[in-house]
């Protein structure tokens, strides 16, 4: 008990404090600025009427599934896979350029890829346009969903693609040749023998990236969450509202919307995966 | 039903290892046939070259009469057993078995039936329902033999068949594969390492050394009279005795004594004696035509023992002498070889002279 105090102080600190303290800003109406910051009301649980009321919450809502489910369970998950498949019988130089690519866009800082993905898609000089020779096309403006998509799925398939990698290295070499020696293609290889081996790691990673997708605030600085809230996903929407709308106590009560989806979902990839060991 | 037929197969890796090299075998059709050889002789590469696995980088493999050498693996109408029998852990013993069937896309129930009709015949009715982690190794390797039966192919191919099974659980393995061969008379090839499994089971024997075929026979002529050196020392569970010698005046001489000449060969000819401890006659009293030599290692084999003559110099001598009959370490023994059982090499690892 000694040895882990410092560990379970920082934790305490940085960890349970926070989250009691949006629990508790939550209930409070409590602004950034005027007399509700001086003396904050007590409201109870209104705050989570207002936003489960609020149009431009639902909207959130369902931008942020959209961003997920296209992103990453989709885009990242597939693209990685189907990286990883294909790269296992590619030769080696080829494996290695693509992953360095692949893992560069994972490990250059978000601020950074944001600043490149703006030069790609600038609406005077921007490299998209003049390779599609479409200029002047507003790709932020006219598709605000997509381009945070395709940003998403761009920034985070390197993470699939190594996961994916390790998994089918695991599937045993002599079982992928009997099921060719019996003149099974390779689709079905892939359902009868590749994915049954891997189906833990599917669910593992499908979980991580779309928790991660989910709470990922770097779409914020590409769009801003706009244009008219078309790209604004929950932690835009949060900071938003509670940083920029001054109303922090809402911002709370959102975020623990968020924290209760996040727990939901956790929930029922980990069920999935108990299933699978039963 | 089909035969095989190799012509000319040369198999090379990038990066230019040769693990066949310009390979003309033919197993005829229903036979039992064994590629034998040490470790990275090539025999697995070759079968796997068969089944389509691996693609040729010269020659032809024509399975029945139908050339299947550029042929993906599932066109080429053959099974193959791996070592680790390669079952799919998900599923039950009976999708295992029907999968050939499922990939053929015959309707669930006509594959079950079948699928049972062939595990029953291999007693594994009452393990339908099992997955393969709750089975034996000699249960796991019965349901790949079911599996590959199910798909009714031209042609069987076992990657070391046996090597995973306990040494108890090997012997019966043995008599089981050659009594299921025999009963489906299906042309199967089979990779060993081990030349008692060869012997036991095959027809026929290739005894395969770096890429080549070195002896293709039957295990009485591959055991009896080893084509090269090679072969002699590699074939047999007690090694055979390879020994220096010098023809003179119509007789061998060699370290440990002198033998009649069984070929009429020039004077001064350096050859390599072979002779199997088996056919080696022990005698504690000095005789005629005989290897002389001093008693060292008595090792038991059972019913009988293997007996280390040690010669001044030269190559030790081994004998295979009855229970019982064991010499004392220290003393003086001679070896009789029995008549037309001495074969000679061209020295210096070459082939067979006489």
């Amino acid at each position: 008990m000694l040895f882990v105090a410092p560990a379970l102080a920082l934790i305490a600190a940085f960890l349970v404090f926070p989250a009691l303290w949006t629990l508790y800003l939550g209930v409070l109406k409590y602004d950034l600025a005027g007399s509700n910051a001086a003396a904050p009301q007590f409201v109870g649980l209104g705050n989570y009427r207002d936003a489960l009321t609020d149009p431009r919450f639902a909207n959130s809502l369902l931008l942020t599934v959209a961003f997920v489910g296209l992103s990453a369970v989709l885009g990242q998950n597939v693209l990685g896979f189907l990286l990883a498949a294909v790269l296992r019988d590619a030769a080696s130089w080829v494996r290695g350029v693509v992953n360095a690519v692949v893992l560069l866009a994972w490990i250059l800082p978000g601020t950074v890829v944001v600043f490149l993905w703006q030069a790609l898609l600038d609406r005077g000089g921007g490299t998209l346009n003049a390779l599609l020779g479409t200029p002047g096309a507003a790709w932020t403006l006219d598709h605000p969903l997509a381009t945070i998509v395709a940003f998403n799925i761009w920034r985070g398939t390197a993470f699939s693609m190594l996961l994916y990698s390790a998994a089918l290295g695991a599937v045993p070499r002599s079982q992928l040749e009997t099921a060719r020696t019996y003149g099974a293609g390779p689709l079905r290889t892939l359902r009868d023998v590749v994915l049954p081996h891997i189906r833990g790691h599917v669910l593992t990673n499908t979980l991580l990236i779309t928790l991660w997708t989910f709470n990922d605030f770097a779409p914020y600085m590409l769009t801003g969450g706009g244009p008219d809230h078309r790209s604004e996903t929950l932690p835009v929407y949060v900071y938003r509202t509670s940083i920029e709308g001054g109303a922090l106590g809402y911002g709370s009560a959102i975020s623990l919307i968020m924290l209760i989806v996040n727990l939901a979902i956790a929930l029922f990839y980990l069920r999935l995966l108990r299933r699978r060991s039963a | 039903m089909a035969g095989i037929g190799l012509s000319g197969v040369t198999k090379t890796y990038p990066g230019g290892v040769t693990a066949v090299d310009g390979l003309d075998l033919t197993v005829h059709d229903g036979e039992f046939f064994a590629l034998l050889g040490p470790s990275g002789c090539g025999k697995t590469t070759l079968l796997r070259t068969i089944a389509g696995l691996e693609q040729a980088s010269a020659g032809t493999v024509s399975i029945g009469d139908r050339d299947v050498t550029r042929l993906a693996p599932g066109q080429r109408d053959v099974a193959m057993v791996f070592q680790d029998y390669a079952l799919f852990p998900h599923m039950t013993v009976l999708d295992n078995i029907a999968y050939p069937l499922r990939v053929k896309r015959i309707p669930r129930a006509a594959r079950h039936d079948r699928a049972r009709e062939v595990g029953a015949g291999l007693d594994l009715a009452d393990l339908m329902a099992r997955r393969p982690a709750e089975l034996s190794g000699g249960q796991q390797q019965r349901v790949a033999l079911a599996r590959a039966v199910v798909a009714h192919p031209k042609a069987f191919l076992f990657d070391e068949p046996l090597s995973n099974l306990d040494a108890r659980l090997r012997l019966s393995a043995r008599t089981f594969l050659k009594r299921l061969q025999r009963d489906l008379g299906i042309t199967t090839v089979f990779v060993t390492h081990d030349q008692a499994e060869a012997l036991a089971m095959a027809d026929r024997i290739a005894v395969m050394d770096a890429g080549r075929i070195r002896q293709v026979g039957t295990p009485r002529e591959v055991f009896g009279r080893p084509a090269t050196s090679f072969v002699a020392h590699f074939i047999g569970s007690t090694p055979m005795n390879l020994l220096d010698a010098t023809v003179t005046g119509g007789r061998l001489t060699l370290a440990a004594g002198t033998l009649p000449c069984p070929a009429d060969l020039p004077d001064d000819t350096r050859v390599t004696v072979g002779i199997r401890p088996e056919y080696l006659t022990y005698s504690k009293d000095p005789v005629e035509d005989a290897l002389a030599g001093t008693v060292g290692i008595v090792e038991h084999l059972g019913s009988s023992s293997l007996v280390t003559l040690e010669t001044d110099g030269a190559a030790p001598v081994g004998v295979v002498v009855e229970e019982g009959a064991e010499p004392e370490p220290g003393t003086r023994g001679w070896a009789v070889p029995r008549p037309g059982r001495v074969l000679l090499y061209r020295a210096g690892g070459g082939d067979l002279l006489a």
